[in-house]
C-alpha cells in the first residue's frame, strides 16, 4: 500500500501513546485557557461588575448563602456553586471578595464545559473529534453570550451540567452501568436545582430510550442505565423545594415516567418470553397490552379530571403552540429572550458550525450506534427549540459543536491519512505515475488499513508493534474508529496525491481561522458590553462609554432616604436593589402577575389615576429608562406595550391596548393617541425633552419621530434626577399638598393660572321621565 | 302622560304597551332564540338611558349589497355566543341581552353613533338598579383576536352578570375526517414500511428539519413574516428580521455547504481513478469556498457592521 508522505518509523509504540496523551492534555489545557480568556473582555474593558439584569438576583442569593449558611438558603431558593467556592476559599484563608467569585464563575465553568464536551464527543467518535468539539464550544459565541465574566447566570453552569449528564448517560448506556447511571442522576439533580431548563434533560433521555425501544434495540444495558438514572434522579430532584411532587404530576415530567413504566413492561415481557412457549406468549402479550393500555389511559384521564395531575403548564404550551403565550401569558412573551430567532442570529452565534452540523448528523447516521441516535434526536429537537426562542440557542450550541466536530474530524482523518489506495489496473494507469510520485520515499510497510476495529484495539497495537510500522499506531490514533471500521469493509479507498490533501486541509484550516476571528470579534463587540455600561464608537474611532445606569443608581444611593421605595419596570428591580440599595416594587424574580400589572397600570394610566396607586404602594420615586436622546433602543417606551398588555390582562376595562395606537400605528409624535399622550410613561419620558432642542422640533432617535415642541406637563410628580445622556430619569412622587388642595389645582395656582370654573352639567330632559 | 303615547307610537301592538320595557325585551329575546333583531325603535328601547340591564349590541351589514365580508365572517360567532347565553339560568339571563342591528334596519342609529364601519360590538353597561356601573360609555370590542367565538365570549363575559356559558362546539367534521383517515394511513403504512425502516429516509428528514429550522423558519411562522418584501426585495432589512424567501435561500446554502463536506469526506475517497478524484476534490473545495463567501456577504447585508468578508 503506497503512502502519500513518509512517517517516522523508528518510534516505539509507548512513545507514540505517551506523546499522544501528552498532546491531548496540552490541547485541553490550552482550550480551557482560551475558553476562560475569551470571556474576560468585559472585565478588562470595564471592571469586575455583574452585568445583566437577571444575574443580580443570583448575586443576592449567593450573599445570603455565604452569610447565613446552606440550610437557611435551601429553604429559600436554589443552591449555587458560588457560595460553596467562597466558603472553601475562606477555609483556605484566601480572602477573595464574593463578587469576584461570582464574576469569574461563568468563565471557570466554561472550561469545565469544554472538558465535558470532549468526553461526550469521545464517546461519539474518538479523541481527535473530542478535542475539536472542546475547542468549538470553548469559543463559540452561542455559549459565550451566556457565560462572559460577570453574566453570573445559572445558564453558564447549566450547560456544563447538561453535557456532563448526557456524557454519563451515554457511558451508562454503553456499559449498562448503574454507577454511571447514578452519576447522571446526581448531575441531573444539580441541574434541577440550578436551572429551570432541566426539563430538557427530563425529556431528552426518555425520548432516546423510547426511540431505542422502537428500533428494537432494547437491551439489558438500556434497562439498567435508564432505571438507575430515573429512580435516583427523580427521587433526588423531588428534594428541591420548588420541584416537590411535580415529577409525578406535571406534563413536563410525564414522558420520563411513561418511558420508565414502558421499560419495565418490555423488560418483564422479555423475561416472560424466556420462560413460556411462544404461542402462550403471543396471547399473553395481547391481553397485557390491551389491559395495560386501557388502565393507563383511564388512569391519566381520571387523575387529570380530579386535578391531581396539573394541567399542561404555560411554558410548555408556549413552545408548541407559538401563539399561546402572546394571548394568555404576556408576562412570558414580553421577555426579549423568548422571541423567535431569525437566521442571522444562528450564523452570528454558530458561524461555520451551523452548516457543518448537518454533515455531522449524516456521519452519525452512517454508523448509527445507540449513542449516535442520541445526537440525532438532540439535533432535531434542539434546532426546533432554538428557532422558537432565542434563549434556547444555548441548548442547540453543544450538539452543533459535537456534530460539527464529528464532521470536521472525519474530513481531517480522510485527508491526513497518508495511505493511498492502489490504483485500478485499467484505464487510469498513466495518471498514476505523478500522483504516487511523492509517495515513493515511504516504505510500503504501513498496514494502517489492515483489518481492525475498535474492539480489538489491543490486538491491533500488538500487531502494529510487531509489524515494526509504529506510525500505524499514530495513524490509528488519528483516524477515527469509524473510518477504521469502514476500512475493514472497503479497503480500496483513500486519497491520491499531496496537492488534493493540501487544498482540502488549507480550506478547512482557513475556515477554522475565520471561525476564531469571528468568535473573537463577536465576543468582544456584541457580548461583552455589560448592559449597565454601554459603549459606542464615535466617527473618529474613539470609544465612548455611556455610564448612565451607574451614575443614576449612585445618585439614588446618595440622595434618597434609605427606605424610599422606587418603582420601575421589573427588569431593573435587582439592579436598583443591588446597586442603589433601595427597595423596589417589583423585580426580576416577581412572577406575580398582579404586582407587575399594578406597575404596568400606573405607567400606562393618566397622572390622576396613577397617583393614588403610587401613594397606596408608598412609592417615593419612579425610575424610567429613556433612550430617545441618544438612541438606546432598549428603553421603556419600547417596552411600554408590554406594560399595557400585562395591565390589560388584569384590568381589561380600564386599560386597552388599541387605545395606545393611532390607527394601528405606535406613535409618540403629535399623532400619538390620547391615551398614549396622557400616560404617565409618555409624560415622564418626554418631560422637558423639547427644551434640549432650543425651539427646534425635538427628535426621538429611537422611534425616529418628531415629538411636539409643546412637551407634556406633570402635576403629581416632579423631576428629581436625569442622567447625563438622559437614559435614566428619576421622578419624585409629590406628597400631599400642605393646604389639602388637589395637586393639579395647587400646581395651576403656583403657575399663576386662574382656576377654571367647571361648567355645571347641562341637564337634558330624559325621554318620558 | 307622554309615555304611553310614545310607547304606542313605537309599538303598534297595544299589548306591548302594557308591559314594561324590560319585559318586552325579554319577550323579544325569547322570540329570537336569545338574540334580538333590532331596528331604529327597538334600539332606543334597549339602549334607553335608564336601564337596569346590560346589552351587547352587534352592528353589522349583512345585505349582499353592502359587500361586507368580515360581517359575514363574524356573524356566526356572535350568534353562537348569544345562543350560549340563552342557556344561562333565567334570573341571570334576563339581566343581559344580545342584540344585532343591521345597517339596513337602522341607518339612523349608525349615523347617531357615528359608526362608519362594521362589524362592531358595543356593550352597554346598566345605568340603573343594583348593578349600575359607574362607567357610562359603552365598551367596544376590538377584534384583535380575530372573529372567533371563543375570545369574544371570554371578553364579553367580563361585562355579563355571570360568565357566558359558551363552549366551542365539537368539530364533528374534523373528528370524522380523522377517523376516516385511520384506515388510509394504515394502508399507506403498509406500502411505506420499507422506507420507514431505511435509515437514509430518516436521515433526509432529520437534515431537512434542522436545515429549515436553523434558517429561521419558526421566525417567519411566529411573526407571520411575508414571503417577500413590498417591492420585490427578498432580504429583509435588519438583523432581527427576515422574509420567507430567505428561509429557502439560506437552507439551500447551508445544504450545499454541508453537502460539499460530505462529498469530500465520503464520496471522493471512493473514487478509484486519480484524475477524476482530483477533479472532484478541487471542485467541491471551490464550491465550498465560493458558497461560503456568498453566505458571508449575505450576512453582511443583514448586519452591516460585520467587518469580515471573503472574496465576495
Amino acid at each position: 500500500m503506497p503512502a502519500a508522505y513518509p512517517l517516522p518509523s523508528d518510534l516505539s509504540p509507548v512513545t507514540v501513546a505517551n506523546t499522544a496523551s501528552l498532546l491531548r492534555i496540552i490541547a485541553l489545557a490550552l482550550i480551557s485557557g482560551a475558553a476562560i480568556a475569551s470571556r474576560l473582555f468585559a472585565v478588562i474593558n470595564f471592571e469586575s461588575i455583574i452585568h445583566e439584569f437577571d444575574p443580580w438576583f443570583n448575586y443576592r442569593a449567593t450573599k445570603v448563602l455565604a452569610s447565613q449558611g446552606f440550610y437557611e438558603f435551601w429553604n429559600w431558593f436554589d443552591p449555587t456553586a458560588c457560595g460553596v467556592i467562597y466558603n472553601l476559599l475562606h477555609a483556605l484563608n484566601l480572602p477573595v471578595d464574593i463578587r469576584n467569585i461570582c464574576v469569574l464563575l461563568a468563565p471557570g465553568f466554561s472550561a469545565l464545559t469544554a472538558w465535558a464536551t470532549y468526553m461526550f464527543t469521545k464517546e461519539m467518535k474518538d479523541e481527535s473529534a473530542g478535542l475539536l468539539a472542546a475547542a468549538f464550544i470553548g469559543i463559540v459565541p452561542g455559549y459565550i453570550s451566556r457565560s462572559v465574566a460577570g453574566s453570573y447566570d445559572n445558564e453558564a453552569i447549566a450547560i456544563f451540567l447538561l453535557m456532563f449528564t448526557f456524557f454519563a448517560w451515554i457511558k451508562a448506556l454503553k456499559q449498562g452501568s448503574a454507577f454511571w447511571g447514578t452519576i447522571a442522576a446526581v448531575f441531573y439533580f444539580y441541574m434541577v436545582a440550578a436551572w429551570g431548563g432541566y426539563a430538557f434533560i427530563t425529556n431528552m433521555i426518555p425520548l432516546h430510550a423510547l426511540v431505542l425501544m422502537l428500533m428494537g434495540r432494547f437491551t439489558g444495558r438500556l434497562y439498567v442505565a435508564y432505571s438507575s438514572w430515573y429512580a435516583i434522579g427523580t427521587l433526588s430532584s423531588m428534594q428541591v423545594p420548588f420541584v416537590g411532587f411535580q415529577p409525578v404530576r406535571t406534563s413536563e415530567h410525564m414522558a420520563a415516567l411513561g418511558v420508565f413504566g414502558l421499560l419495565q413492561i418490555v423488560a418483564f415481557g422479555q423475561l416472560v418470553r424466556a420462560h413460556v412457549s411462544s404461542k402462550q406468549f403471543q396471547e399473553l402479550l395481547l391481553a397485557a397490552v390491551i389491559s395495560l393500555g386501557l388502565i393507563g389511559f383511564f388512569g391519566i384521564v381520571g387523575l387529570t379530571y380530579k386535578g391531581w395531575i396539573a394541567p399542561w403548564t404555560g411554558r410548555f404550551y408556549s413552545l408548541w403552540d407559538t401563539g399561546y403565550a402572546k394571548k394568555y401569558i404576556p408576562i412570558i412573551a414580553s421577555v426579549s429572550e423568548h422571541q423567535p430567532t431569525a437566521w442571522p442570529s444562528f450564523f452570528m452565534d454558530l458561524h461555520f458550525l451551523i452548516f457543518l452540523f448537518p454533515a455531522g448528523v449524516v456521519m452519525c447516521f452512517r454508523t448509527l450506534r445507540d449513542e449516535h441516535i442520541f445526537v440525532i434526536i438532540y439535533a432535531v429537537v434542539a434546532s426546533y427549540f432554538a428557532g422558537v426562542m432565542v434563549r434556547l440557542m444555548l441548548t442547540l450550541t453543544p450538539v452543533v459543536c459535537v456534530s460539527a466536530a464529528v464532521a470536521l474530524s472525519s474530513l481531517m482523518d480522510t485527508y491526513l491519512d497518508p495511505t493511498e489506495p492502489s490504483v485500478e489496473d485499467d484505464k487510469s494507469e498513466t495518471s498514476t505515475t505523478h500522483s504516487t510520485g511523492t509517495a515513493s520515499a515511504s516504505r510500503p510497510a504501513t498496514p494502517a488499513t489492515s483489518k481492525k476495529t475498535k474492539k480489538n484495539k489491543e490486538k491491533e497495537k500488538e500487531a502494529a508493534a510487531s509489524a515494526g510500522g509504529v506510525l500505524s499506531e499514530l495513524v490509528s490514533n488519528v483516524t477515527s474508529s469509524a473510518a477504521a471500521a469502514k476500512s475493514a469493509t472497503t479497503t480500496e479507498r483513500g486519497v491520491f496525491g499531496m496537492d488534493t490533501r493540501l487544498v482540502v486541509l488549507l480550506n478547512s484550516l482557513g475556515l477554522l481561522l475565520f471561525f476564531v476571528v469571528h468568535c473573537t470579534w463577536v465576543t468582544s463587540n456584541a457580548y461583552s458590553s455589560p448592559s449597565v455600561v454601554l459603549s459606542s464608537t464615535s466617527s473618529d474611532g474613539g470609544k465612548n462609554l455611556i455610564d448612565d445606569f451607574r451614575e443614576a443608581y449612585h445618585w439614588l444611593r446618595q440622595n434618597t432616604a434609605e427606605d424610599a421605595v422606587v418603582m420601575s419596570w421589573w427588569d431593573y428591580g435587582y439592579q436598583i436593589a443591588g446597586m442603589a440599595d433601595r427597595p423596589t416594587l417589583v423585580d426580576n424574580n416577581t412572577w406575580n402577575n398582579t404586582h407587575i400589572a399594578t406597575v404596568g397600570k400606573a405607567m400606562s394610566s393618566p397622572e390622576d389615576i396613577a397617583y393614588p396607586i403610587l401613594r397606596k404602594h408608598d412609592v417615593s420615586y419612579v425610575l424610567i429608562i429613556f433612550g430617545g436622546l441618544i438612541g438606546y433602543s432598549g428603553d421603556d417606551i419600547n417596552k411600554f406595550l408590554w406594560m399595557v398588555r400585562i395591565a390589560q390582562g388584569v384590568w381589561p376595562d380600564e386599560i386597552q391596548e388599541p387605545n395606545y395606537f393611532n390607527r394601528g400605528e405606535y406613535r409618540v409624535d403629535s399623532e400619538a393617541s390620547p391615551a398614549m399622550r396622557d400616560s404617565l410613561m409618555y409624560k415622564m419620558s418626554y418631560y422637558r425633552f423639547a427644551e434640549l432642542f432650543g425651539g427646534q422640533q425635538p427628535m426621538d432617535r429611537v422611534r425616529g419621530q418628531h415629538v411636539p415642541i409643546q412637551g407634556p406637563t406633570l402635576d403629581y410628580l416632579e423631576e428629581a434626577y436625569t442622567s447625563e445622556n438622559w437614559i435614566v430619569r428619576i421622578y419624585e412622587v409629590k406628597k400631599d399638598d400642605v393646604l389639602g388642595r388637589d395637586l393639579k389645582i395647587a400646581n395651576a395656582f403656583n403657575q399663576g393660572k386662574k382656576r377654571k370654573r367647571t361648567k355645571p352639567m347641562s341637564r337634558r330632559k330624559a325621554i318620558g321621565a | 302622560m307622554l309615555w304611553p303615547l310614545l310607547a304606542l307610537s313605537l309599538f303598534p301592538l297595544s299589548l306591548a304597551a302594557q308591559k314594561s320595557v324590560h319585559e318586552q325585551l325579554v319577550d323579544l329575546a325569547a322570540a329570537g332564540n336569545g338574540l334580538i333583531q333590532l331596528n331604529d325603535q327597538t334600539y332606543d328601547l334597549l339602549a334607553s338611558p335608564k336601564r337596569d340591564w346590560s346589552a351587547a349590541v352587534h352592528f353589522t351589514a349583512l345585505h349582499p349589497q353592502r359587500r361586507c365580508a368580515p360581517c359575514k365572517e363574524f356573524e356566526p360567532a356572535f350568534t353562537a355566543v348569544a345562543k350560549a347565553w340563552a342557556n344561562a339560568p333565567k334570573e341571570q339571563r334576563d339581566k343581559h341581552f344580545f342584540a344585532t342591528l343591521d345597517f339596513d334596519d337602522g341607518p339612523a342609529v349608525f349615523q347617531k353613533l357615528g359608526m362608519s364601519s362594521a362589524p362592531g360590538v358595543h356593550v352597554y353597561p346598566p345605568t340603573d338598579g343594583p348593578n349600575a356601573s359607574a362607567k357610562k360609555a359603552p365598551f367596544k370590542y376590538d377584534f384583535q383576536n380575530g372573529f372567533e367565538a371563543g375570545p369574544l365570549a371570554e371578553q364579553l363575559s367580563v361585562h355579563t352578570p355571570i360568565p357566558i356559558p359558551y363552549k366551542a362546539p365539537f368539530n364533528w367534521a374534523r373528528a370524522g375526517s380523522i377517523v376516516s383517515l385511520i384506515p388510509i394511513i394504515t394502508l399507506i403504512f403498509r406500502f411505506i414500511k420499507p422506507a420507514l425502516q431505511n435509515r437514509w429516509v430518516w436521515a433526509a428528514g432529520t437534515i431537512a428539519t434542522s436545515l429549515v429550522m436553523t434558517s429561521g423558519y419558526m421566525f417567519t411562522r411566529i411573526r407571520g413574516a411575508p414571503y417577500t418584501g413590498p417591492n420585490g426585495g427578498w432580504i429583509a432589512q435588519g438583523y432581527q428580521n427576515q422574509y420567507g424567501q430567505e428561509v429557502q435561500v439560506i437552507a439551500v446554502v447551508y445544504g450545499i455547504l454541508a453537502g460539499s463536506f460530505l462529498m469530500l469526506t465520503v464520496v471522493t475517497p471512493r473514487q478509484l481513478s486519480p484524475t477524476r478524484q482530483r477533479t472532484q476534490v478541487y471542485l467541491w473545495t471551490a464550491v465550498n469556498f465560493l458558497v461560503f463567501s456568498i453566505l458571508v456577504s449575505l450576512f453582511r447585508v443583514k448586519n452591516p457592521g460585520y467587518p469580515f468578508k471573503l472574496i465576495l
